[in-house]
C-alpha cells in the first residue's frame, strides 16, 4: 500500500443553507482544491445520506463533479448512514493507497433543514431495524436514551455529566466560525435553574434537548493524494495513517452486553494498529457526539480512558480544550452541527486544521497526532481515522 | 386468538434469532430460509426504557413509552411500553397490538404492561 496524504481541506458554515445540495458540496470542494492549489482530480467521492429522500435528488456525485467542471473524472456517492463521511474517506484512501488514482476529492454534504425537525428525525430513524425497531416508533434519540439509562445504572453517569459535555462542546463551538450553534450555555441554565425544564425539556428521557446535536445543513471536503503529489504541495504534510471500520448487529437489542459499543472498539483498534500508534499517542480527537452520552462512551471504547471512566475524565477537565486530551475542539456534532453525510469529513477537516496549527483560538498546542470516530447507525457501522503530521 | 411474534430457529444448529436474519449467526450454514418459527415468550423483565417526546408526524399521541425487554427464554425484544412508572428489572407482560399506522396499513408489534 502507498501512503496517503491530506493535501487540501474545505468546509461551509453548518447552519440552515438556502443553496442547492450540489452547490454546498461543490463549494466545500472548491475550497479544498484551492487550499492545495490543485485543479485536476482523478476521482470524486460524495458522502451523503439523504439526497433521494430529503432533497429529491439522486446520483449526486455526477451533479457535483460536473458543477465543478471536473468531468471526465470518476465520481460516485458513498451512502453509509451517519458514517457516510468517513466511509467515503476510506474509499478515497483505498483507491490512492492501491495506486489506482493519485488525486481523489472527498466531499460530504447534507441538506436536512429542507424538511421540519420531526421529518428529519424520521428520516434518520429509517436506518433502524424496520421490523424490530422502526415500526415501534424507535428513533435515534430513543436509542440513545435507552443506552444512557443503562450507562447511568451501571457506571454512575448522571444528567450533570451529560450537561458538562453539552457546555464544553458548545463553548468550543463559540471559537469556531463554521459552527452551527453560537450559543453559550451553562449548567445553571440547562440543569439547575427553575427555568431549566423550560429551557431544556426532555426529548427522550433521560435525554434532554441540549443532549442532542442540532439538525444542520453543511458540506466539508478533503483532498487525498499520493506521497509524490503531496511533496509538490506547499502545505504541512498530514498523513492519513490509520483507517479502521467495524460493524455490529442492526437491532441494538441483539448485542450481548448492552453497554458495549463493540464496533467503536474494533474500528479504533484497527485504525491505531494500521498507524502503528496507541490511543495514548493522540493529541486531539473528534468524536461522534450526536448525543452527549456518545462522547463519554466513545472516549472509553476507543481506548482513551478505561471502560466506565469517561465521565470521570470529563469531570476532571481532561477532555477540555486546555486538558490533557482535548475532545471535540470544533464543537463536535453538538456545537458545530451534524449534517449527517458531511460529519465524518468535517471531523477530518478539524483534525487536519489542528495538526496544521491553523485552528486559531481553539488550537490544541503542538498537536501532531489526531483521531476521528464517525459513528453510524446506533453503533452498527463505525469508521475511525488516525492522522499524523510528518514534517 | 392472541397474536404472536416469532423467533427463528436454525434448522442446522437450533440457535434462536429475533429479528429474522437470512444466515444463522451461530453456525452460518443455512441455505435459503432454513428456519422454523417459534413463538416468543410474552413475559420478561425490563432491561431499559425511555419516554419519547419528538415523535414522527403520523403518531397521534404526545409521548410514547419504549423499552427493551429480556424475555423468559433470555431473548430480547424492543417494544412499546405502557407503564406509568417503569423501572429497570421490573416484570412486564406483552401483548401483540397495532403499534403504528400509516395511511394504508396497520403494523403490529409487542406492547408491554406491568405484569
Amino acid at each position: 500500500m502507498r501512503d496517503v496524504y491530506v493535501a487540501g481541506i474545505g468546509i461551509t458554515t453548518f447552519t440552515r443553507l438556502e443553496y442547492p445540495l450540489s452547490e454546498i458540496a461543490a463549494y466545500a470542494s472548491m475550497m479544498a482544491l484551492s487550499d492545495a492549489g490543485i485543479t485536476d482530480i482523478d476521482h470524486l467521492y460524495v458522502a451523503n445520506m439523504g439526497s433521494a429522500r430529503v432533497n429529491h435528488q439522486t446520483a449526486l456525485a455526477s451533479a457535483v463533479v460536473d458543477s465543478l467542471s471536473l468531468t471526465p473524472a470518476g465520481a460516485a456517492v458513498v451512502e453509509n448512514g451517519p458514517a457516510s463521511g468517513a466511509s467515503a474517506i476510506k474509499a478515497g484512501f483505498a483507491v490512492v493507497a492501491s495506486g489506482l488514482h493519485d488525486v481523489v476529492l472527498v466531499a460530504g454534504v447534507e441538506r436536512m433543514r429542507e424538511v421540519n425537525n420531526l421529518e428529519a428525525t424520521d428520516f434518520i430513524a429509517s436506518l433502524t431495524h424496520p421490523l424490530a425497531e422502526y415500526v415501534y416508533g424507535v428513533t435515534l434519540p430513543a436509542h440513545a436514551a435507552m443506552f444512557t439509562r443503562l450507562y447511568m445504572e451501571k457506571y454512575g453517569v448522571t444528567e450533570r455529566h451529560l450537561a458538562m459535555v453539552a457546555v464544553k462542546n458548545q463553548n468550543n463551538a463559540m471559537l469556531n466560525d463554521f459552527a452551527h450553534l453560537h450559543q453559550p450555555i451553562t449548567i445553571e441554565g440547562i440543569l439547575d435553574s427553575p427555568e431549566a425544564m423550560t429551557n431544556n425539556p426532555y426529548v427522550a428521557e433521560p435525554l434532554r434537548f441540549f443532549d442532542a446535536c442540532p439538525v444542520s445543513d453543511g458540506g466539508a471536503a478533503v483532498l487525498l493524494v499520493s506521497e509524490e503529489v503531496a511533496r509538490t504541495i506547499d502545505r504541512p504534510l498530514i498523513r492519513l495513517a490509520g483507517v479502521g471500520q467495524a460493524t455490529d448487529t442492526h437491532a441494538v437489542q441483539e448485542r450481548e452486553e448492552p453497554t458495549d459499543l463493540l464496533a467503536v472498539r474494533r474500528a479504533a483498534a484497527q485504525s491505531f494498529e494500521m498507524a502503528g500508534l496507541t490511543p495514548q499517542d493522540v493529541d486531539v480527537a473528534e468524536l461522534h457526539d450526536a448525543f452527549t452520552i456518545l462522547e463519554i462512551v466513545e472516549s472509553e471504547e476507543v481506548g482513551f480512558f478505561p471502560k466506565g471512566e469517561g465521565h470521570i475524565a470529563l469531570e476532571k477537565g481532561e477532555t477540555a480544550l486546555d486538558g490533557s486530551l482535548p475532545i471535540n475542539p470544533s464543537g463536535g456534532l453538538k456545537g458545530k452541527g451534524h449534517p449527517v453525510g458531511a460529519t465524518g469529513v468535517a471531523q477530518a477537516h478539524e483534525i487536519v486544521t489542528q495538526l496544521r496549527g491553523e485552528a486559531g483560538d481553539r488550537q490544541v498546542d503542538g498537536a501532531r497526532t489526531g483521531f476521528t470516530c464517525n459513528f453510524g447507525g446506533f453503533g452498527n457501522n463505525v469508521v475511525c481515522l488516525t492522522f499524523v503530521r510528518e514534517d | 386468538m392472541a397474536r404472536d411474534i416469532y423467533a427463528y430457529k436454525c434448522r442446522k444448529c437450533g440457535h434462536l434469532h429475533y429479528p429474522f436474519r437470512m444466515v444463522c449467526k451461530e453456525c452460518r450454514e443455512n441455505d435459503f430460509f432454513e428456519f422454523d418459527l417459534v413463538p416468543l415468550p410474552k413475559k420478561g423483565s425490563l432491561l431499559t426504557f425511555t419516554r419519547v417526546y419528538n415523535l414522527p408526524a403520523e403518531y397521534e399521541v404526545e409521548t410514547l413509552g419504549l423499552g427493551i425487554v429480556e424475555l423468559e427464554n433470555g431473548m430480547r425484544i424492543t417494544g412499546q411500553l405502557e407503564v406509568d412508572e417503569p423501572a429497570i428489572g421490573m416484570a412486564v407482560e406483552g401483548e401483540v397490538k397495532v403499534v403504528r399506522k400509516s395511511e394504508y396499513d396497520e403494523f403490529y408489534g409487542m406492547v408491554f404492561t406491568a405484569a
